[in-house]
Order: C-alpha cells, then sequence, then structure tokens
C-alpha cells in the first residue's frame, strides 16, 4: 500500500533532522567547531599582509551583499519622492550666479537652505562680495565646510572662504576614501581632547532648521558612525535647473516650508564631477564608476533622518553567535557524511555549502530590506567554508589526543 | 434599505475618487502648458496635477511626470495629454527583494554569458574614459573614431544632451587646423547625417568634428577618417578571408558587420547587418543585433 505524502515529506524531514543531529551533541563536533574558531583566530592574527597576494579579497575590500539588493534587486526603486527636499542644480555657475540663485532660492521662502560648495579662496573681489552680502543676508543658510585637525590637534572646520560669513555651517565631508563606497557618516564630530568642541554635518545643521525633533533624535547619536540608509536615486528627489529657477518655471509650493539645496548634480554617468561611490551603484562589485552626486547623498541622510528609518547594525557578540551556532550545524552534518558515507562527503559538503551561501546571502537582504537590520554574515560564511578542511585536521588531532591521552573521539585511525 | 443603498454607492464613489493618481510635474524643456478646471496656465516644475488635468506639449517640447510619487514616464511629442488616460503609466513593478532574489540567482546560474559575436555591446565595450565634462553634450564613445569609406552614405553622426536646448551646432575641422571649422551647420535633431557634408572631405584625410548646444562650445574633438576606397576594400578583403570554408551568405554578412563595426566602419556594417537580416529573417540574433546598432547609433 502506497504511503500517503504528508508521510512521504514527514519521512524526509526526520532523515535530514536525523543528518543534522545525529552527532550535534557529541564531543567531536564540539571540539572540531571550537578549531574551526581556533583557525580563523590564528590565520587572522598572521602579522604578514597575505591580502596583497590575494585578488579576491582585494576585490571584496569594498563589497557589500547588500549592495546586490539596490542594484539587482529593486530595492528602492519604487521610494515614493522625498517633498521635504528640493535640490537645485547650480551647474558651472560662478560666484556671482550662486548669489543670485541663492537669493531666488530664498524668494520661495524654503525653512532650510544648504549650499553644499567649498570656495576654496578669493577670487574676483566684486563677486566675493554680492555672494558675501547674500551669504549674510540669509539667515537659514547652511554653508558648507571640511572638519579636520589643525597643527595644535585640535578639531576645526574649514577649507571654505566663505565660512565665517554665515550663520550656520556643517561639514561635508565622508569618513572614509574617496574611493570607497560612502556608507556612514558622523552626525557631530568631537574633538578627543576638548568634548565642548562639536562640529555638526551638514545634514545636521539643515535638520537644525528644519525639524527640531528628528534633530533631537540624531543628537543622540553624537561622535557615532551612523549607517547612511540610502532610499533615493538623484530621480526621487525633485531636482529644479537654475533656469528653471530665474525664470520662475517652478511651482512656489514645492520650495516654500521645504529644504532646498543648492549643489551641482549632473545625471550624465559619465561626468564624475562631486560623485561619490554609492550603494546604490549598477555595478555591486569590481570596479565601476562614482554613482552618486554627493548632495544625493546629503539628501539621503536627511531623509533617513526625518522617516527616522535609521538602519539597526546586529552587534559584534551576535554576529560571533550566529557564526557559532551555524558553523556547529554545518559541522554535525559534515561529521556524519566523513563518518558513515565517505564517498559522498565532498560533494554533498560542496553542494551544501552553495545552498549555504545562497541562503545566507538571502537571510542578510531578507533582514535588511525588512528590518533595516544589517547582520555581518560573511563570518558564518567563512566557517562553513572552514569547517570542511578543518575536518581532516581534526581527525588527525583526535585521533593523536586517543593515543596519546585515551581521548573519546568517533573518529577511527584510519578512517579512509 | 434605500438610505443603506446610497451608504454603499456613496462609500464606493469616496474611494474610487480618493484612489484617483496624482502627479507631479517633474521636470519640461519647450513650451509646455497645464490645463486644469479649463484653465491654461505655464507648467511649473514641482506642480502637483490631478487625473482631470491635460498636460499640452509644443513641438520640440518634453515633459516627465511622476505618478503617485513612484512611476516616472515622459511625454516627447507635441500633443495634449489628458492625464486620467495615463493610468497604466502609474503601475510600479511591486515584486518583493526575495522573489527577486530568487529570480536573479536562478538567473545566474542557469544563463550562460553567451560568445562574443552574440553579444557585440559587451565586447565592444573598452572604449573610453569617463570625464570630469564642462559641457551639456555627451558623445558615445563608439562614435570616436569613426572610419568612413563614402561607399554607403546613409549613416547619421549623433550625439546627446543634457541641457534642454533645442538648437545644436554641428561642427566639421580638418585635422591642421581645428581653429577655424570647414562646415558648420546648426541642426534641431541630435544628429546630422554624414551625407549632408560628405562633399566638403576629401578621402585620404582625417577630420575632427564636435557637437555643441547652440551658443554653448564643445572642446570635446572626435576624429573621423574619411578612408579611401581601396583601403576599404583592402580592409573588407581581410575580413572575407577569415571566414569558415562553408559559410552560409547570412552569417558571413553578419560576421563581416560585426568585424567592420568593431573597426569602426560604422557605415559600411549597417549596410552588412542589414544584409545579414534580409538574408535569414527568421534569425533572432540578426534582427536583434540590427535593432540594437539602429539605436544605438540613432538610425531612424
Amino acid at each position: 500500500m502506497k504511503k500517503p505524502l504528508h508521510k512521504h515529506i514527514g519521512h524526509h524531514a526526520r532523515k535530514v533532522h536525523g543528518h543534522i543531529t545525529k552527532y550535534l551533541y557529541e564531543r567531536d563536533t564540539i571540539f572540531a567547531t571550537i578549531w574551526v574558531f581556533i583557525f580563523i583566530v590564528v590565520l587572522g592574527s598572521i602579522p604578514l599582509n597575505l591580502g596583497v597576494l590575494n585578488p579576491i579579497k582585494l576585490g571584496l575590500k569594498d563589497f557589500d551583499f547588500n549592495d546586490m539588493s539596490y542594484s539587482k534587486l529593486g530595492k528602492a526603486s519604487t521610494t515614493p519622492i522625498d517633498s521635504n527636499i528640493v535640490i537645485i542644480n547650480i551647474g558651472q555657475a560662478d560666484r556671482e550666479g550662486i548669489a543670485l540663485l541663492i537669493d531666488k532660492a530664498a524668494s520661495y521662502k524654503p525653512k532650510a537652505m544648504g549650499l553644499d560648495v567649498v570656495f576654496d579662496g578669493p577670487r574676483d573681489p566684486h563677486k566675493d562680495s554680492l555672494l558675501e552680502e547674500t551669504i549674510k543676508r540669509n539667515e537659514n543658510l547652511v554653508m558648507a565646510a571640511k572638519y579636520g585637525v589643525d597643527s595644535a590637534d585640535k578639531l576645526v572646520a574649514g577649507g571654505n572662504y566663505f565660512l565665517h560669513k554665515g550663520n550656520h555651517v556643517g561639514y561635508v565631508n565622508f569618513p572614509n576614501d574617496d574611493k570607497e563606497t560612502v556608507r556612514t557618516y558622523y552626525p557631530f564630530k568631537k574633538d578627543d581632547h576638548d568634548k565642548n568642541i562639536v562640529l555638526p554635518s551638514f545634514s545636521s545643521s539643515l535638520l537644525k532648521l528644519f525639524d527640531t525633533s528628528a534633530y533631537q533624535k540624531l543628537e543622540k547619536k553624537a561622535n557615532q558612525k551612523v549607517i547612511i540608509n540610502y532610499t533615493r536615486r538623484t530621480s526621487q528627489y525633485l531636482v529644479v535647473n537654475a533656469e528653471d529657477l530665474l525664470m520662475d518655471n517652478v511651482d512656489s509650493a514645492s520650495i516654500e516650508g521645504r529644504i532646498a539645496l543648492l549643489a551641482y548634480v549632473n545625471t550624465n554617468p559619465n561626468d564624475i564631477e562631486d560623485k561619490k561611490f554609492s550603494p546604490m551603484n549598477e555595478k555591486f562589485a569590481g570596479k565601476s564608476h562614482p554613482d552618486m552626486n554627493g548632495i544625493v547623498v546629503h539628501a539621503n541622510i536627511i531623509s533617513m533622518a526625518l522617516e527616522k528609518n535609521y538602519i539597526k547594525k546586529v552587534p559584534l557578540w551576535a554576529t560571533l553567535l550566529i557564526a557559532v551556532f551555524v558553523c556547529w550545524l554545518h559541522m554535525s552534518f559534515f561529521v556524519r557524511y566523513y563518518l558513515e558515507s565517505h564517498i559522498w562527503f565532498h560533494l554533498v559538503a560542496k553542494i551544501l555549502q552553495v545552498a549555504s551561501a545562497i541562503f545566507f546571502v538571502w537571510l542578510g537582504i531578507y533582514l535588511f530590506d525588512r528590518y533595516r537590520l544589517k547582520v555581518d554574515l560573511k563570518l558564518s560564511m567563512i566557517t562553513i567554508v572552514m569547517a570542511v578542511d578543518v575536518i581532516y585536521f581534526y581527525e588527525a588531532w583526535a585521533v593523536w589526543m586517543h593515543k596519546k591521552f585515551n581521548y573519546k573521539t568517533v573518529f577511527k585511525p584510519h578512517h579512509h | 434599505m434605500k438610505k443603506l443603498q446610497f451608504l454603499i454607492l456613496f462609500c464606493t464613489a469616496a474611494i474610487a475618487v480618493s484612489a484617483q493618481n496624482q502627479f507631479l510635474l517633474y521636470s519640461f524643456k519647450g513650451n509646455v502648458s497645464v490645463i486644469e478646471n479649463n484653465v491654461e496656465s505655464k507648467a511649473k516644475v514641482g506642480k502637483p496635477l490631478n487625473a482631470a488635468a491635460t498636460v499640452k506639449v509644443a513641438a520640440g517640447g518634453a515633459v516627465t511626470l511622476i505618478c503617485n510619487e513612484a512611476a516616472m514616464f515622459t511625454f516627447t511629442k507635441a500633443g495634449s495629454y489628458q492625464l486620467g488616460k495615463f493610468g497604466d503609466s502609474c503601475k510600479v513593478n511591486s515584486s518583493s527583494v526575495s522573489a527577486n532574489y530568487v529570480k536573479y540567482v536562478w538567473a545566474s546560474m542557469t544563463k550562460s554569458n553567451g560568445s562574443a559575436g552574440s553579444n557585440r555591446k559587451a565586447y565592444m565595450n573598452t572604449v573610453g574614459a569617463v570625464t570630469r565634462n564642462m559641457t551639456n553634450i555627451w558623445i558615445d564613445n563608439r562614435l570616436d573614431t569613426i572610419n568612413y569609406s563614402g561607399v554607403v552614405n546613409e549613416f547619421p553622426i549623433s550625439w546627446k544632451s543634457y541641457a534642454e536646448a533645442k538648437d545644436f551646432e554641428f561642427s566639421l575641422y580638418k585635422d591642421d587646423n581645428i581653429s577655424t571649422p570647414i562646415y558648420t551647420t546648426f541642426v534641431n535633431k541630435l544628429k546630422v547625417p554624414i551625407k549632408d557634408f560628405s562633399a566638403k572631405m576629401k578621402a585620404g584625410n582625417s577630420y575632427f568634428w564636435t557637437a555643441a548646444v547652440k551658443g554653448e562650445e564643445n572642446d570635446e574633438l572626435k576624429v573621423l577618417n574619411y578612408v579611401t576606397k581601396e583601403k576599404f576594400e583592402a580592409v573588407l578583403e581581410t575580413i572575407k578571408k577569415q571566414g569558415a570554408a562553408f559559410e552560409a551568405t547570412a552569417e558571413q554578412s553578419y560576421r563581416i558587420a560585426f568585424l567592420l563595426e568593431d573597426a569602426h566602419y560604422l557605415a559600411e556594417a549597417y549596410q552588412y547587418y542589414l544584409k545579414a537580416t534580409t538574408s535569414d529573417p527568421q534569425n533572432g540574433l540578426y534582427r536583434s543585433t540590427l535593432m540594437s546598432f539602429k539605436k544605438d547609433y540613432e538610425i531612424k
């Protein structure tokens, strides 16, 4: 008589369960798991930087699986336009032109304005004085600066000739190399020695003027590196060209009471002027071009703060705990095949490694997309890869221990 | 009972009204106006519009709208567009990231990358570099350099504009004098057919060309080599000889087209892509490659 389907499924489920759990609580499984982590620690502690010879390590230096969700999986492609923010493209306007644009934007009565331009030094005195007067006149204008340390190792904002002419300042530089993806930023920078010296970022200064509650929430993250939640590309913000603004081709309601960001924007993919690498880059691995204008990165930070959708990062201890658990389960499964079906061991191990990699990448992307939870599952995947090799070492070690100290083990001498 | 029916009808109508698509005028160029409540007004960036509004686009104009804050679409042809009729454009792909992940992994594992011959873009995507550009004109690096033999006259030189401009200036220079153009024309399209200025060139010479928004300058010069017929024949002969022993006409034409395009004989390559498609109209690869070639080089 044929078995019903549910009994078939139940039978196979019990079989798989048996494969995983048969050796789960064996001393060998637990010790082999420990050995995996000892190997990781030892290999990671070698003082030589072998990464220089490893193209995979070099290639994956700036890699994050979650980036795939933007470029390949359609994440953030349907995020509604953020109506709180309007970007005014200053194009190639000179200082006089920028002054004109600031005054014109101000006439639309935005609640806050940000000028993401750093001016090197004095140029044409006439144009400089025009811009200076405009900056002084507009009290809700946030000027861009760059944070750094002076000769006395004191935190300072600089890099902008007109910095002290304005009422508000925010730094626009990010805590990473220009060639790396901008993933994090500091909402505030505190001096290492004098805690009273605190500089706000460009976005924090704008939020202070625009939304007090969002700013207060951000204030609690002072001197912390915050992960930027990218939710929008350039086209998901209203971008107004300078000509349209000057010719009154803009609906006043779209700027009034909102944040107006004045900066250089260009959607030409071959124009990399003021562009950064973002996780939204079409190419998520390997060499690519910077894809996002700096102002759009700032706009994403402001959107994140206004919508209060910060990314939560799983702490290191939890990442380690997950890795131990994952490694333990896989080790139990591998030990079972190693001892009982050795002929199939390598084939099954490789299939499981691929399947686990696909599953854990999905899990990481799912948690990031659904719960804005960033879990680093790279360590878990490394343990799965290493587990197979460690079994061979462990077998030799266990047999040696058995001979020497009568250590009880399921591994027999010359097992294969 | 009647009251209940009325209430249901009222609620249904209210839901239908509230579910109407909302549009946002994202950007426009040229003469664009909006008709709302029978009142016509000038289009303004950032203006919210309801489904009852009509957008009027004059010749040479274009307007980009965002529906329900998410779906972007553009009208580029002159005419009046009643927004209520464009509900289909408001649809956005709502499949989950997880579903897309499964599709992506499956496609990556099962689809091959294809050979070079079946993927001309991947094979020829080795040109040029990014620029810190000051101009509003972008010229595809595939159009630098163009080798032109004069055997085929029907081929356009094209570019893209990041500015909302109506008129463009095309200039042709001799390679030993880049200060004075030997030919200049103003066009309102983003291309110029080679036949318009081929009489100004002499076989065996090299030329530079550029395009700029009218009133602006573009220092980026691209090369146009007017190759002699003899030289082209020699190139063609070499390519022909490289074929397999039993090569069908369509196969040979496709191979020649592919290699000519790679050698930047674009006008000539087009003729061979056409020949391959007409010789074997059932071949999907030939058809799709021809379509893709026409799209890339703005051949209408």
